[in-house]
């Protein structure tokens, strides 16, 4: 099964030509975040509530990745809630987290690495996919699930709200069909605890930049 | 945490009792699961005992709801703490999974 990161990170990614899709600005950072937090609480490490952020088992799961993280929660001294996890993830651990997702996404045969140069100089790496299966998969999951009123699975509950935070809703759906799940996303991105805090994340520095960008001085 | 079961019917009402956290989040869901496995598709939980609520719990909660759906039942709620009702209202549990003020409100509408 793949880690919230990884999947998150093949969603973000334009299938023909390996680069990532425009999404919200910062967020992918506090999604990634969030995606890391989510695989601990999926592991049964830590747990949450909407006053803290709690270890209840520091045993490492095997994943370097998440290990990384669940030491330093279990390593930190006092209380923190989730926001201020996300955050402090998002500062310090958000480029190990996405070069190590996409690492193993490539040596798992899902995607490849390319390296390219442009305009001679500029060196950029794409990761176009190579076997579109768990793609596609991922994708119909959350379609499945909010053109459906079924009762979600807890997974997939978490997966929208790192999908709807980040924004690319309209990369998967058509927009006539984001209309017709509108009410399903309203619903469903608030179901899971660590999900909401991703989303509260980042709206906030969202409306940040929005009043830095109306209070700024126009010349 | 303690679970109590009995049953009223073709309904198995299961009390929750004390804190559901992620330390007994999943033998919570495993025992629901035995339940609804068992064909007891029906299934009001009794919070009325029920101190505190994390994630790791509600993700149980959801989970055999969805199992219950599935097997063609129904879980509900009754008998919330204030505490825990905030929690399930503000996660938006509480616009999928039928909730009533007491266990024979429950009973008397899922019967």
């Amino acid at each position: 099964m793949l880690t919230f990161a990884e999947e998150i990170l093949l969603l973000m990614l334009d299938d023909e030509d390996g680069t990532f899709l425009p999404t919200r600005t910062s967020a992918v950072e506090y999604v990634l975040a969030g995606a890391v937090l989510l695989d601990l609480a999926f592991a049964n490490r830590i747990d949450t509530d909407e006053r803290q952020l709690l270890v209840i088992d520091s045993t490492p799961t095997g994943n370097p990745m998440l290990d990384r993280v669940l030491e330093r929660i279990a390593g930190s001294s006092g209380t923190r809630d989730t926001r201020a996890w996300i955050e402090k993830i998002t500062g310090e651990d958000t480029e190990e987290i996405r070069s190590q997702a996409l690492a193993s996404l490539v040596k798992r045969g899902v995607l490849e690495a390319r390296d390219e140069k442009f305009l001679w100089v500029f060196r950029s790496r794409r990761y176009p996919v190579i076997d579109g299966r768990v793609e596609r998969e991922a994708k119909l999951r959350v379609t499945g699930v909010l053109l459906s009123d079924d009762i979600p699975d807890p997974r997939d509950v978490a997966m929208i709200g790192l999908v709807d935070a980040c924004g690319i809703l309209s990369e998967i759906f058509s927009g006539r069909e984001i209309e017709r799940a509108a009410p399903r996303i309203e619903q469903l991105r608030k179901m899971d605890l660590i999900g909401q805090e991703v989303g509260g994340a980042v709206a906030e520095i969202e409306r940040s930049i929005m009043m830095a960008a109306v209070h700024a001085p126009h010349y | 945490m303690e679970m109590e079961e009995e049953k009223s019917g073709s309904l198995s009402i299961v009390s929750l009792i004390g804190r559901i956290d992620g330390l007994v989040a999943p033998e919570v869901e495993q025992r629901l699961s035995s339940i609804i496995d068992r064909g007891d598709t029906h299934v009001v939980l009794d919070c009325g005992r029920m101190s505190y609520i994390s994630s790791a719990g509600l993700r149980a909660v959801l989970a055999s709801a969805r199992k219950c759906q599935q097997a063609g039942g129904k879980l509900s709620l009754c008998a919330l703490q204030p505490s825990c009702k905030t929690v399930l209202e503000i996660s938006g549990f509480l616009t999928i999974i039928s909730s009533y003020d007491t266990r024979d409100a429950a009973v008397s509408a899922e019967s």
